[in-house]
């Protein structure tokens, strides 16, 4: 089962404005937003939905870039009413999964759900998908449905809450952010700052951050007078 | 960093299209603050009534937190920096 289906949204959309910044656009669209769920979800450039298999490379999807390393601050990028419309979507679709007159509260939107909601969408990298790879809106929901089975509990714990932070002296992006109380794209910035060392693992593009750097970000408070 | 109120009128708005504006305002956040405008979406209260909600954002300047909710494509009525206020320090 591809688990990163079932990470929240978060995740592709950070991916989906990097798409968007470096086709120089003022907007993300429904493209972006698929091409961001895929990236979030894909290993090794794969995203396997078991019926349905797609080559990130075929799609011109460039995987082995690190959506952090992606040029910051040229120029905005905010959401296009296509993109508003998937969101919400994104959101009944997650809101669906409830049983009938539920008094839960929503659950969070995961990449699963965005995924579902441009399934429908004939155009664009959907279009295409279905165009050149027979992909069907029907197939693609199968394959997304296979990997995020129902849980008996409605309510799923966020995954950057559910774990706490190993206690290694060498920790991920991820781990360091959940550490410091702060989103990865913040602790992300600080290394692009310098404020924060870090660490690659040799050959490889896995940022490492040791345990004992994080206390550089962090400064006392003056008491006020 | 200074606190601000972002009111809005939304009628007809849905929970689950609060949940997708909830969405998009944290995302714009993460990547405004990657840009190096930190700016944080704090919570937000709906008005069920009125269907009116009150987002607080922290931010650097009100300008910041306009762009972060123009970005997110979420309508407001105005944005004003607020006090906050807590029992603990009264």
């Amino acid at each position: 089962m591809n688990c990163r289906c079932n990470q929240p949204v978060d995740f592709a959309a950070t991916h989906a404005i990097a798409l968007a910044r470096r086709r120089g656009a003022l907007e993300v669209t429904a493209d972006d937003l698929l091409g961001g769920c895929l990236l979030a979800v894909a290993r090794f450039g794969i995203v396997d939905l078991g019926s349905v298999v797609v080559d990130l490379d075929e799609l011109g999807l460039l995987w082995r870039d690190d959506p952090a390393g992606s040029p910051a601050g040229l120029h905005r990028v905010s959401y296009s009413d296509q993109a508003v419309a998937l969101f919400d979507q994104a959101a009944r679709i997650a809101r669906a999964a409830l049983p009938a007159r539920s008094s839960l509260p929503t659950p969070p939107v995961r990449i699963a759900d965005l995924m579902a909601a441009v399934a429908f969408d004939q155009r664009g990298l959907c279009g295409e998908l279905q165009m050149r790879f027979g992909v069907t809106s029907k197939l693609w929901r199968a394959g997304l449905a296979r990997q995020t089975p129902l849980e008996e509990d409605a309510s799923p714990v966020p995954v950057d809450v559910a774990v706490r932070p190993p206690d290694r002296e060498y920790l991920s992006p991820e781990d360091a952010a959940q550490t410091l109380g702060v989103h990865v794209q913040t602790l992300r910035a600080y290394i692009r700052s310098g404020k924060l060392p870090a660490l690659r693992l040799a050959g490889e593009r896995a940022i490492r951050i040791r345990r004992e750097d994080l206390a550089k970000v962090l400064e006392p408070l003056q008491a006020e007078t | 960093m200074p606190m601000f109120v972002c009111e809005r009128e939304l009628p007809g708005v849905t929970p689950e299209m609060l949940q997708s504006a909830g969405l998009r305002a944290k995302t714009c956040c993460a990547e405004m603050t990657a840009e190096g405008q930190p700016v944080r979406w704090v919570r937000s209260f709906f008005l069920p009534e009125a269907s009116q909600t009150h987002c607080y954002f922290e931010g650097p300047n009100r300008e910041a937190v306009e762009e972060a909710n123009k970005r997110a494509r979420i309508p407001f009525l105005r944005i004003a920096q607020v006090v906050e206020m807590i029992p603990e320090s009264v």
